[in-house]
C-alpha cells in the first residue's frame, strides 16, 4: 500500500507539463539516437550528460529526460534490426532472426509495430517488477555492511562479463585499470594527493564523463573510419501499416512469456539483457514448435526477444537502485549520470529521495506509453534517418561529444583526454578487453576503497573481516561462480548463439 | 598472440611502476593507520600484475589489425581532434568546427565541397543553438565582434 502511495506521488512528479516536455523531448532524442547506426543507447546518454548538466536542468526533470532517452534509444535500436539486419546493440541481435526476413517479405510495418507493442509490454511489466521487487530489495539491502558492500562491488565485476563473456581475465583487467585511473586525484580520507604529479587539473581526479564519451564516441569514429564504412545503406522499403487486432491477440502471450524471462535475466548479474532476448527466443521457439515459422518471419519470432530485451534493461535498474551495482553498460551509464547529480544510488536512495526515484519510475511508464504513441505514427521519419550515412554523421556526432564535454569547464585538457580515452578505447576494443568493466571501476573505485576501509578500520586491520559474515561469503561465491561459469557454459551458450546467427545468415546469401 | 603479449607486458609494466609509487606515498597527516591512501592502489596492482602475467603466458589468439594506410588514417584523425581542442579557445568555434568538421567529413569519404558544406553548417547551427537558444557560451574566437 506504501509504495502505491509513493507511486501517485511519483506521478505528481513525472506528470508536470514541463516534466512530460522533457520525457518527450528524451523519447524523441533516445529513438533518433537508437535508429542512427553506430550509436547505441550508452553511447546515446552519454553523449546526453554533459549537455543536460551544462542547461542546468533540475535533478528530477534531468533523470526524468535521460531515461527516457534510454528507453527511446531501446526502442529506435530495433529499426536497423528489422530493416537493415544490422542490430543497434548485442541485445537486438535476436530481433534480426525474424525481423528482417518479415521486412523482406514486405512486412515491415507490421514488424517495426509488432516489436513496438512487445517492447511496450516489456517494460510495462518490468516496471511493474521494478515497483514491486526493489523496496523489498531495499530494505534487504539495509542489513549490508562494508565488508557486505566490498564483496557486493566485487561481483559486479566478476559478473560483469555475463555468463556468455569471452575472457574473464581481460574483464578483471579491465575493471582494475578503471579502478586504478579512479584512484588519481585527492584521497577523499586523508588529503593524501594520488599519482597527480602536481597537476593542477588532475587534483579532483579524471571525470568519468569524460571517459565515458571518449571511450564509447571516440573509439567508434576510429572504428568507422578503420572499417572505411561512409556510405548509407538502404534500407528495406516500408509498407503501409495493416495490422489487425487478431495479430496483436497472436503476440500477447509471447510478449508476456518473454517480459517474465527477459525481467528474471534483467534482475540476476551477469546475465543482461542479450541473454534475456535470447533466452526468449528460443524458449518461445521452442514452445511454439513445428507450429510456427520462426527464422522465416514469425512475428512472435519479433515479439519475444523484444519483449525479453525491454524486460531485462528495465530489470537491470533494479540491482542498480537498490544497490548502485549496474549489471550492463547502458545501466553503468544511468549510475554515472545519477552520481553526478550527487545522487548515490543504494538502499537508502528509496528513504532519502523517494520523490525523484518514485518520479523516474513514473517516468518510465509514462515515457514507454509515449513512446508507443510517437513511434507507431513517426516511423516513416526515424527510418530516413536510418540512411544518412555516416561519413556525414558520425563527425557531426563527434563534435556534439566535444561541445557537450567543453561545456563541463571549458578546459582544453578535458578534450584531450577525451581523445586519449577515445585511442585507449580502441586499442582495447581491438584486443577484445571489454569497456564497460572500465567505466564500471571509475564509477565504483571512490566507492569500493571507502567500504574497504571502512571495513578494515573496524577490524584494525584484519582482513579476514571481509569474510566473517554468512552475507558476505555468499556473495563471494555467487562472485567466484560468476567469473568461473563462463568458463563451462560460455562456450556452449556462445556456439548456440553463432549458431543462430548462421541460420540468419544463410538466407540472406541466397537472394 | 602478440598484441596480447604486449599489452600484458605494458599492464605489468604499469602494475609495477603504480604498486612502487603507492608504497612511496608519504605518511598521511595524523599518522600512519592500518589502512591507509596505499591500501587499496597496492591491491589493485597485485590484481593487475597477477592477470597481465596471466595475459602473456596464455594470450588469446590475435584480431585482424589494419594496414600502414589505416593507421596512418586513425593517426590523423587523432591528430585532428586534438589541433580542434587547441584552437577552440583562441581562435573560437565556428571555424575550429567547420575545420574538423569538415576533415573528418573529407578522410570518411565525402566530396570536399560536401564536407566542407558539412562542416560548416553544423558549426553555425550548434553554435547558433548553443548560444542563443540554450545559453550555453562556446568561444567565439578571433571572429568576435566587440
Amino acid at each position: 500500500m506504501e509504495t502505491i502511495s509513493f507511486l501517485l506521488q511519483g506521478f505528481a512528479v513525472a506528470l508536470t507539463p514541463e516534466h512530460l516536455m522533457f520525457a518527450a523531448l528524451g523519447a524523441m532524442l533516445g529513438t533518433l539516437i537508437g535508429a542512427l547506426p553506430g550509436l547505441g543507447p550508452a553511447n546515446g546518454v552519454a553523449i546526453l550528460i554533459p549537455l543536460a548538466f551544462s542547461l542546468g536542468l533540475s535533478p528530477a526533470a534531468s533523470l526524468i529526460m535521460l531515461t527516457s532517452v534510454y528507453a527511446g534509444a531501446m526502442y529506435g535500436g530495433r529499426i536497423s534490426s528489422i530493416l537493415l539486419n544490422i542490430p543497434g546493440d548485442e541485445p537486438a541481435m535476436m530481433t534480426c532472426l525474424d525481423g528482417y526476413p518479415m521486412a523482406m517479405k514486405g512486412k515491415a510495418a507490421e514488424a517495426l509495430a509488432v516489436s513496438a507493442i512487445a517492447s511496450f509490454i516489456g517494460s510495462l511489466l518490468a516496471t511493474v517488477g521494478l515497483i514491486i521487487l526493489a523496496p523489498i530489495l531495499a530494505r534487504f539491502a539495509l542489513h549490508f555492511g562494508p565488508a557486505e558492500y566490498f564483496a557486493l562491488f566485487a561481483l559486479a565485476f566478476a559478473t560483469l562479463g555475463g555468463i556468455t563473456g569471452k575472457n574473464p581475465v581481460k574483464t578483471i583487467v579491465a575493471a582494475a585499470l578503471g579502478l586504478m585511473i579512479a584512484t588519481v586525484g585527492v584521497d577523499i580520507s586523508t588529503g593524501n594527493q594520488r599519482y597527480t604529479y602536481n597537476i593542477l587539473e588532475l587534483y579532483e581526479g579524471i571525470d568519468f564523463i569524460i571517459a565515458i564519451v571518449g571511450l564509447f564516441a571516440v573509439s567508434e569514429l576510429l572504428f568507422f573510419i578503420e572499417k572505411h564504412v561512409g556510405e548509407g545503406l538502404t534500407a528495406a522499403k516500408l509498407n503501409k501499416l495493416n495490422l489487425k487486432m487478431k495479430d496483436i491477440v497472436e503476440i500477447l502471450p509471447t510478449s508476456l512469456r518473454g517480459s517474465v524471462l527477459g525481467f528474471i535475466s534483467g534482475v540476476l548479474p551477469g546475465a543482461g539483457a542479450s541473454l534475456g532476448s535470447f533466452i526468449s527466443y528460443t524458449l518461445e521457439k521452442r514452445m511454439v514448435g513445428s507450429k510456427g515459422n520462426f527464422g522465416e518471419g514469425d512475428p512472435r519470432g519479433v515479439a519475444a526477444p523484444e519483449a525479453g530485451n525491454n524486460a531485462a534493461a528495465n530489470g537491470a535498474l533494479v540491482p542498480m537502485l537498490t544497490l548502485g551495482v549496474p549489471g550492463s553498460g547502458t545501466t553503468a551509464v544511468l549510475l554515472a549520470m545519477l552520481i553526478s547529480l550527487n545522487i548515490q544510488p543504494g538502499p537508502m536512495l528509496f528513504t532519502q529521495n523517494a520523490e525523484l526515484v518514485w518520479g523516474v519510475i513514473a517516468a518510465l511508464l509514462v515515457g514507454n506509453l509515449m513512446l508507443l504513441l510517437l513511434n507507431i505514427p513517426m516511423i516513416g521519419v526515424f527510418v530516413k534517418l536510418l540512411s544518412i550515412p555516416p561519413k556525414y554523421l558520425m563527425p557531426v556526432v563527434t563534435l556534439v561529444a566535444a561541445v557537450g564535454i567543453y561545456s563541463i569547464s571549458n578546459s582544453a585538457l578535458d578534450l584531450y583526454f577525451m581523445v586519449g580515452f577515445g585511442l585507449m578505447g580502441y586499442l582495447l576494443r581491438k584486443l577484445d578487453v571489454p569497456l564497460v568493466p572500465v567505466i564500471l571501476g571509475m564509477l565504483l573505485g571512490p566507492e569500493m576503497e571507502l567500504n574497504l576501509r571502512h571495513a578494515l578500520t573496524i577490524s584494525d586491520g584484519d582482513w579476514t573481516a571481509l569474510f566473517s559474515s554468512g552475507l558476505s561469503i555468499g556473495i563471494w561465491i555467487v562472485a567466484l561462480a560468476g567469473l568461473l561459469l563462463p568458463y563451462v557454459f560460455g562456450p556452449i551458450l556462445r556456439r548456440r548463439m553463432e549458431r543462430a546467427r548462421d541460420r540468419l545468415e544463410v538466407p540472406e546469401e541466397g537472394d | 598472440m602478440i598484441g596480447d603479449r604486449i599489452l600484458g607486458i605494458l599492464l605489468l609494466l604499469l602494475a609495477v611502476v603504480y604498486g612502487w609509487e603507492a608504497s612511496q606515498f608519504p605518511v598521511p597527516f595524523g599518522g600512519a593507520e592500518e589502512v591507509g591512501p596505499e591500501t587499496f592502489p597496492l591491491m589493485l596492482s597485485v590484481v593487475l600484475g597477477l592477470s597481465s602475467i596471466y595475459m602473456i603466458v596464455k594470450p588469446d589468439p590475435d584480431q585482424e589489425w589494419p594496414g600502414v594506410k589505416t593507421l596512418l588514417d586513425l593517426g590523423f584523425v587523432l591528430l585532428v581532434l586534438m589541433i580542434f581542442s587547441a584552437m577552440l579557445a583562441p581562435v573560437g568555434f565556428v571555424i575550429s568546427t567547420t575545420l574538423m568538421v569538415g576533415v573528418l567529413c573529407w578522410r570518411m569519404g565525402a566530396r570536399p565541397m560536401a564536407a566542407g558544406l558539412t562542416g560548416i553548417g553544423s558549426a553555425v547551427v550548434v553554435y547558433v543553438l548553443f548560444n542563443f537558444v540554450l545559453e550555453l557560451h562556446l568561444p567565439a574566437g578571433i571572429l568576435e565582434l566587440s
